[in-house]
C-alpha cells in the first residue's frame, strides 16, 4: 500500500486507520506494563477490544458477547502462544484478529491468505527469481512471506483460513512456531524471530474445502473457538454497530435501519440457524448454507444500497426483502422451499407488523 | 492490632470452607494465644466438638440438626479439613483452649426457621428493589428448605454479580477467591473481610428493615445471642482480649459494635422445636451439590488442594498440580496431552489472572486454560476431568460411635442380634441365606435367623441404603434362599444418617417409605411389586395396606397383561409366603378377583396386533400357571372355558387361538378328534397365508414333544402347504420360518423326520438333505425372503 493513496480513496480501513484516535488515546492513557515486542499492557488491549474509556475517549466495543474469550486470547498472546481461533463461518474470527493484531502490533497488514493453492512459499519465503538468475542467492533476493517479516519485526502475523490449505502446507508452522527460527539454507543463515512475534489463525470448522490439521499443529497452538452470539440482544448490537460503521465508510445515501428491521432480520437469521422459532414452540428447516450474523450484516448494507441507489433512501420491506432472498436461498430449490416454509408457516403469523415484510417477500420467491 | 468489641473481645469474620481464612485465622490464633474460641455454630453442638477434633475423625464431616417429630425438618452444618471452624477447633484442641459454639442452639434454629419460611411465602413481591433478604447467603449454613428457595432468588444473586461486576469479574466465586483467598498478607484478610461486610451491612440493612421484617429480626436475635455467648465467656473468667470469636463475615461487623446482649427473660422467650443433634461423615460430592451454599462448594477438592498448598507454602504451585492431575486423569481415560500442553496450560491461568491484577490464577482462570490447551478448544473434551479434580471423591469419617441417630442405635443393635456386624467391612462379601426353620437349635431367634437377616437387608434395600445386593440365585432353591453381596461403604453411612429422617428404626422408616409408595402408587403391577415388597421386608402392616392399594386399582384395569403379572406376584407370595412366616390368607380372594377380571377380559385383549401378542403370550401362561397351581381358589373352570372361546374365536389374534389351542391339548380338555378338527379348520385351503401359519406359530409356543408326538397334525400341516398357491406359499414361509426358528435343532430333524415318513422318504436320507451346508443359491433365496415385502398388511 503506498502512502500515496488517500484514506478515501481504499475501499476498505484496516482497524489501525478506522481505530487510530482510540489507539492512541489508549496508548496514552496506559499505565499497565507493556510486553517486549507490544504497542500497549494487555488490559489496553482489552479495552479496545471489549470497549470502555481512555482518558475522555469513549473507546467502541470491537467484539461484542463474551468478554472472557477476548481475555483468554489475549492472554494467550501474553506468553508468546500461537493463536487458533476456530468457529462457524461469519462468527468475526478474522475481525477479531484483525483487531488483536491492530492493537498489539499496530499494524494488521502482515496476511497469509489460506487457500487450497497456498504454497509453502507463502508461509517461509521465496525468490525474486531474475535477481537469483543474475546474482545467485543474496540477500535482496529474497522475497520474505508476512509470517517471516512479522518474525524479522517482532509483530503479529494473520494467517486467514488456514484450514483451507493443504495439510502440508499448514504443517511448515510447526516447526516456526516451535523453534522460533526459519533457516534459509541457500544464504546459511537463520531468521530468528524477535520478542513479540506471534501468529494469529483462523480456521473454520464445518465448511466444504477444509482440511483437517495435524494434532502436531493443533499442539503448538492456543485454540478458542468463537460461539455464535448467544442472545438476540447481542447480536442486535452487534449488526447495528457494524451496519452503521459500513454505512459511513462506504457513504451510503440512506438511513441506518431502524430498529425493527434490524430485529426482524436478526429474528428470522436466529430462527432459521437454529432450527426453531424463538419461543421455542415450532421446529423449522434450516437452509444449507451458513447464516451467520456477518451475512445479516451484509445483507442490511446491500439493502441501504438498494434503497439508496434506485429507492428513496428509506429502506423499505421490498429491499430487505431482496436482500433476505439473496442471503437465504443460496442452493436454489431446496432453499426456496424452506424459505416458502418459513414464510407462511411462521411469518405470516406474526401479526400485522411483519405483513408488509411477509409480503414482500412471498412476492419476490415465487 | 485488635478488632475486639467494646471489651475487647478479637472477633474474626471468615467466610466458610474458606481455605485462606482457615490459613488466616490460624496465624492470628497464634498471635493472640486465646483461652476461649467461641465459633459460630448450634450452641447445643458443643459437647460434639471433641468428636470433631479426635485424632480418628476426617473430615468432611456434617453437624445434623432434626426435629423428633413430624413434620421433620433439618440444619445441616458441614466441616472440611479447611473449614476455618474446624481448625479452630483442633487449635484448641492442642493448646488447651476452650472451644465452644456460641450461635442460637439448634431447637431454636430451626424453629426461627420455620417462621421465616412462612413469613418468605406470606411477603408480596417487592417488585424491582434490590433487597438482599439473606445478606449471609456465603456465610451461613442453611437447612435443605432455604438452599432450594436462595437457589430461585434472583434478586438476591443480582447484588453479588454486581460487585463482582464492579471489579471486573465474570462472578461472585471469581471475585471471592481473587480477593481474597490468594490473599496471603497478615491481617489483609481480616481487614479486607471486615471493609467488605460492613458496607454490605451498610447496603442491606436499611432495605431489609423495611421490607424484610423476619429477615432482619432474625439475624438481630442471633446477633444478641452471640453476644449474650461471648459476656458469658468473660463472666466465665476468660481475659475479653484472650476471646476470639470467629463468626460469619456478616456478622462480624455487628459483634464488633457490639448490638443488644440478650437477657434471660428474652432467651426464655425464643421459639423451641425439640431437635436431636448428631455428627454425620460426609462427602465432598454432597458438598459440591449443595448450591448456595458458602465457598468451596463447587470444588471442594480444588480447595482442599489449595490448603494443602497453603500449609506446605507453596500456593504458588497449585496451578501446576492443578492443570497436570487434570491432564493426568484425561490420559487415564484414554486423552493423551503432552506435559507441553500443561506448562502452556499453566503459563496461559497465570496471564488471565495477570489481565485481572491477581497474584495467581483462580479456578475459572485454570478451567479456561485447560479448556483452550488441554480441551483444545473445546470443553466437553475436559468437563469431566474438571469436575473429577473439582468435586474429588473424599468421604468423611467419624470414630465408631460418635455418629449417633436413633436409627444408627438401632441398625446397630441388629447388626448385632443377628451376627451381621463381621460383614461390616468395605469388602464386598457373600452371604447365602437359607429362610427356612433351622429345627436343629433350640431357640426361635436362631431358628429364624436367616429370615430375620433377609428382612432386614430388604428393608436396607427399601431404604436406598446400598449395603445389600441381592444376587439372582439358581432355579432350584429359589423359594427359600437367597444370595446376598454384603458392603459396607462411607457413603452407606451417610444415608443410614439420613434415613433417621424417615423413622427411629430401621422397621419403622421402611414402613414410611413403603407407605408413601402405596400412596404414589399407580398401577396395578407396581402395586403387586410393593407387596411382595412387603412381604420380603416382613412387614404386615403394610402387607394388608398393599392389598387394599392394589385391590382399589384392579377395580378399573382391564389389562390383561398387567392383571396377569400381577397376579403371579399374588400367587407366589400366597405359595411360598409360609417361608416367610407371612399370614397369606387375606391375599387369596385378591387372587381370585384378579383373576376373574383377566378371564373376563381375556377376549377383548386377544384382539390385538402381533407385537402385543408375545406379551399376551406370556400373561396367558401365567394365568394358566395360576389356575393350576391355584385350583382351589380360583375359578377353573372358567378359564378353561375362555381358552375355548379364544380358540374357536375367528376375529381374535390367530397366534393367540393357536397359543390357547395347544394350551388345551396340554390341559387334556381337548380330544383328539376335536384338536385335529380344529387344525384342520385353520389351516384349511383358503384361510390366509399370514393367519394359518401365525396360528401354527401360538399353537408350536407351548409344549413341543406333544405336538412332535401327533402325526395327524404334521400331515395336515403338509397338505396345507401343498395345497398354498406360490404367492401364498412364499409368504406362509416366512412365518413358518419364524415359528420354526425356536425350535432346537434335534427338534428340527425330528420334525424333518416325521414329515420324511409323511412323504414316505428314508428318514436318514431326510435328515442328511438337512444338515447339509446350504448352497448357494439356496441361500440367496433365504436372503431374498428376508427382504420380503409384506405390502398391505
Amino acid at each position: 500500500m503506498s502512502n500515496q493513496e488517500s484514506l478515501h480513496e481504499v475501499l476498505r480501513q484496516s482497524a489501525e486507520q478506522l481505530y487510530a484516535h482510540e489507539l492512541e488515546a489508549l496508548r496514552q492513557t496506559d499505565t499497565g506494563k507493556v510486553p517486549a515486542g507490544w504497542q500497549m499492557s494487555p488490559q489496553a488491549v482489552l479495552t479496545f477490544i471489549t470497549g470502555g474509556k481512555a482518558g475522555k475517549v469513549d473507546i467502541t466495543p470491537k467484539y461484542i458477547g463474551n468478554r472472557r474469550l477476548v481475555e483468554m486470547a489475549i492472554a494467550t498472546l501474553v506468553t508468546d502462544r500461537a493463536l487458533l481461533l476456530i468457529g462457524e463461518p461469519g462468527t468475526a474470527k478474522s475481525w477479531l484478529s484483525e483487531n488483536l493484531t491492530a492493537a498489539i502490533y499496530g499494524h494488521s497488514g502482515l496476511v497469509v491468505q489460506g487457500t487450497a493453492g497456498t504454497t509453502e512459499e507463502h508461509v517461509r519465503y521465496s525468490w525474486n527469481y531474475a535477481m537469483l538468475l543474475a546474482n545467485g542467492p543474496t540477500p535482496e533476493a529474497l522475497v520474505q512471506s508476512p509470517i517471516m517479516r512479522a518474525m524479522e519485526a517482532g509483530g503479529i502475523a494473520r494467517f486467514e483460513e488456514i484450514s483451507r490449505c493443504a495439510s502440508e502446507v499448514q504443517d511448515a508452522l510447526i516447526s516456526i512456531l516451535s523453534e522460533k527460527t526459519i533457516s534459509v539454507p541457500e544464504l546459511g543463515k537463520e531468521m530468528n524471530a524477535r520478542k513479540g512475534f506471534s501468529i494469529i489463525a483462523t480456521a473454520n470448522t464445518r465448511d466444504r474445502g477444509v482440511n483437517e490439521m495435524s494434532a502436531a499443529l493443533k499442539r503448538r497452538f492456543n485454540i478458542i473457538v468463537l460461539p455464535a452470539p448467544d442472545s438476540i440482544e447481542t447480536e442486535i448490537e452487534i449488526v447495528r454497530k457494524r451496519v452503521g460503521e459500513i454505512a459511513s465508510a462506504y457513504d451510503l445515501q440512506a438511513a441506518v435501519p431502524a430498529e425493527e428491521a434490524l430485529h426482524k432480520v436478526v429474528t428470522i437469521f436466529r430462527e432459521l440457524r437454529s432450527g426453531m422459532t424463538l419461543d421455542k414452540k415450532n421446529k423449522l428447516k434450516s437452509p444449507a448454507g451458513v447464516i451467520s450474523t456477518a451475512e445479516a450484516i451484509s445483507l442490511l448494507t446491500n439493502s441501504m444500497a438498494l434503497a439508496a441507489s434506485f429507492g428513496s433512501g428509506e429502506l423499505t420491506d421490498e429491499d430487505l426483502a431482496a436482500g433476505l432472498q439473496g442471503a437465504i436461498v443460496k442452493d436454489d430449490d431446496k432453499d426456496r422451499i424452506v424459505w416458502k416454509e418459513y414464510l407462511d408457516n411462521v411469518m405470516k403469523k406474526r401479526g400485522a407488523d411483519w405483513h408488509g415484510l411477509y409480503h414482500a417477500c412471498k412476492e419476490i420467491n415465487q | 492490632m485488635s478488632t475486639g468489641n467494646g471489651n475487647g473481645v478479637h472477633i474474626f469474620g471468615v467466610r466458610h470452607l474458606s481455605p485462606g481464612g482457615a490459613m488466616h485465622l490460624l496465624s492470628e490464633l497464634d498471635r493472640i494465644q486465646p483461652t476461649a474460641v467461641l465459633i459460630e455454630g448450634p450452641a447445643d453442638a458443643t459437647p460434639e466438638i471433641r468428636h470433631l477434633v479426635h485424632r480418628k475423625t476426617r473430615p468432611p464431616v456434617a453437624i445434623l440438626s432434626f426435629t423428633a417429630e413430624l413434620p421433620v425438618r433439618t440444619a445441616l452444618w458441614p466441616l472440611a479439613e479447611y473449614s476455618p471452624e474446624y481448625q479452630a477447633m483442633k487449635w484448641a484442641a492442642d493448646h488447651r483452649a476452650e472451644a465452644s459454639f456460641i450461635d442460637l442452639p439448634s431447637s431454636v434454629m430451626i424453629a426461627l426457621q420455620e417462621k421465616r419460611d412462612l413469613a418468605r411465602k406470606q411477603r408480596p413481591a417487592l417488585g424491582d428493589v434490590p433487597t438482599a433478604e439473606e445478606p449471609d447467603e456465603q456465610t451461613e449454613p442453611l437447612s435443605l428448605e432455604e438452599r432450594e428457595e436462595l437457589f430461585s432468588d434472583h434478586q438476591h444473586g443480582s447484588l453479588y454479580d454486581q460487585i463482582a461486576k464492579l471489579a471486573g469479574e465474570d462472578d461472585y466465586e471469581m471475585y471471592w477467591e481473587r480477593s481474597y483467598e490468594h490473599n496471603l498478607n497478615p491481617d489483609a484478610y481480616r481487614e479486607a473481610i471486615l471493609a467488605f461486610s460492613e458496607q454490605m451491612r451498610a447496603l442491606t440493612e436499611e432495605q431489609e428493615k423495611i421490607h424484610a421484617t423476619v429477615e432482619y429480626a432474625y439475624n438481630a436475635v442471633r446477633e444478641a445471642y452471640m453476644c449474650r455467648k461471648i459476656q458469658d465467656a468473660i463472666q466465665q473468667g476468660h481475659q475479653p482480649d484472650r476471646i476470639l470469636v470467629i463468626c460469619g463475615a456478616y456478622h462480624a461487623a455487628a459483634l464488633r459494635t457490639s448490638v443488644h446482649i440478650m437477657t434471660d427473660e428474652e432467651m426464655k422467650t425464643l421459639p423451641q422445636r425439640p431437635t436431636r443433634l448428631t455428627l454425620m461423615p460426609y462427602s465432598y460430592y454432597r458438598l459440591s451439590s449443595m448450591s448456595g451454599y458458602g465457598a468451596g462448594n463447587q470444588a471442594p477438592y480444588y480447595y482442599e488442594l489449595m490448603w494443602q498448598q497453603m500449609k506446605s507454602g507453596a500456593l504458588d504451585e497449585l496451578p501446576h498440580l492443578y492443570l497436570s492431575s487434570v491432564a493426568r486423569h484425561l490420559r487415564q481415560s484414554g486423552t493423551h496431552r503432552s506435559t507441553a500442553e500443561v506448562i502452556e496450560a499453566v503459563r496461559m491461568a497465570r496471564s488471565l489472572a495477570a489481565l485481572h491484577h491477581g497474584s495467581a490464577p483462580v479456578l475459572r482462570d485454570l478451567r479456561d486454560a485447560a479448556q483452550t490447551l488441554l480441551g483444545h478448544g473445546d470443553l466437553a473434551v475436559v468437563a469431566e476431568s474438571l469436575a473429577h479434580i473439582n468435586v474429588g471423591t473424599s468421604i468423611g469419617h467419624l470414630a465408631e460411635g460418635v455418629s449417633q441417630t436413633p436409627i444408627q442405635d438401632d441398625l446397630n443393635r441388629l447388626f448385632k442380634e443377628l451376627k451381621l456386624g463381621k460383614y461390616k467391612t468395605t469388602v464386598a462379601t457373600d452371604l447365602v441365606l437359607d429362610l427356612r426353620e433351622n429345627r436343629r437349635v433350640r431357640t426361635e431367634a436362631s431358628a429364624y435367623l436367616d429370615l430375620n437377616r433377609s428382612f432386614l437387608l430388604h428393608r436396607l434395600q427399601l431404604l436406598g441404603i446400598r449395603f445389600a445386593q441381592l444376587k439372582s440365585s439358581g432355579q432350584e432353591q429359589a423359594s427359600w434362599a437367597e444370595q446376598w453381596v454384603l458392603q459396607w461403604s462411607p457413603e452407606a453411612e451417610i444415608q443410614v444418617v439420613e434415613s433417621t429422617l424417615l423413622g427411629e428404626t430401621v422397621e419403622v422408616a421402611a414402613a414410611y417409605v413403603l407407605q408413601q409408595k402405596l400412596e404414589a402408587c399407580t398401577t396395578i403391577a407396581e402395586a403387586s411389586r410393593l407387596i411382595v415388597t412387603a412381604c420380603e421386608c416382613g412387614m404386615v402392616t403394610q402387607l394388608e395396606n398393599a392389598r387394599q392399594t392394589l385391590q382399589r386399582l384392579a377395580v378399573d384395569n382391564q389389562d390383561v397383561i398387567q392383571i396377569a403379572s400381577a397376579a403371579k406376584g399374588l400367587s407366589t407370595i400366597i405359595q411360598y409366603g409360609d417361608i416367610r412366616r407371612v399370614q397369606t390368607e387375606p391375599l387369596v380372594p385378591l387372587l381370585e378377583q384378579l383373576f376373574m377380571r383377566a378371564c373376563l377380559f381375556l377376549t377383548d385383549n386377544s384382539q390385538c396386533k402381533d407385537e402385543v401378542a408375545a406379551e399376551m403370550m406370556s400373561a396367558i401362561h401365567e394365568l394358566n400357571t395360576i389356575s393350576l397351581d391355584h385350583g382351589e381358589a380360583v375359578d377353573e373352570s372358567l378359564w378353561l372355558h375362555e381358552l375355548q372361546q379364544l380358540m374357536s374365536r375367528d376375529d381374535l389374534n390367530a397366534k393367540l387361538s393357536g397359543f390357547a389351542c395347544s394350551l388345551l391339548m396340554e390341559r387334556n380338555v381337548l380330544e383328539a378328534s376335536q384338536a385335529s378338527a380344529e387344525v384342520s379348520r385353520r389351516l384349511s385351503p383358503g384361510v390366509p397365508a399370514e393367519l394359518g401359519a401365525g396360528w401354527f406359530e401360538g399353537l408350536s409356543q407351548r409344549n413341543r414333544y406333544m405336538l412332535l408326538s401327533r402325526i395327524s397334525l404334521w400331515e395336515q400341516l403338509s397338505d396345507y402347504i401343498d395345497a398354498l398357491e406360490q404367492d401364498d406359499f412364499v409368504r406362509a414361509l416366512v412365518f413358518l420360518r419364524r415359528a420354526f426358528s425356536t425350535f432346537a435343532p434335534h427338534e428340527k430333524n425330528m420334525i424333518a423326520e416325521l414329515l420324511g415318513e409323511i412323504w414316505g422318504v428314508h428318514a436318514e436320507q431326510v435328515a442328511e438333505v438337512l444338515t447339509e451346508e446350504l448352497k448357494a443359491e439356496e441361500t440367496k433365496m433365504i436372503d431374498d425372503l428376508n427382504d420380503f415385502d409384506f405390502d398391505d398388511f
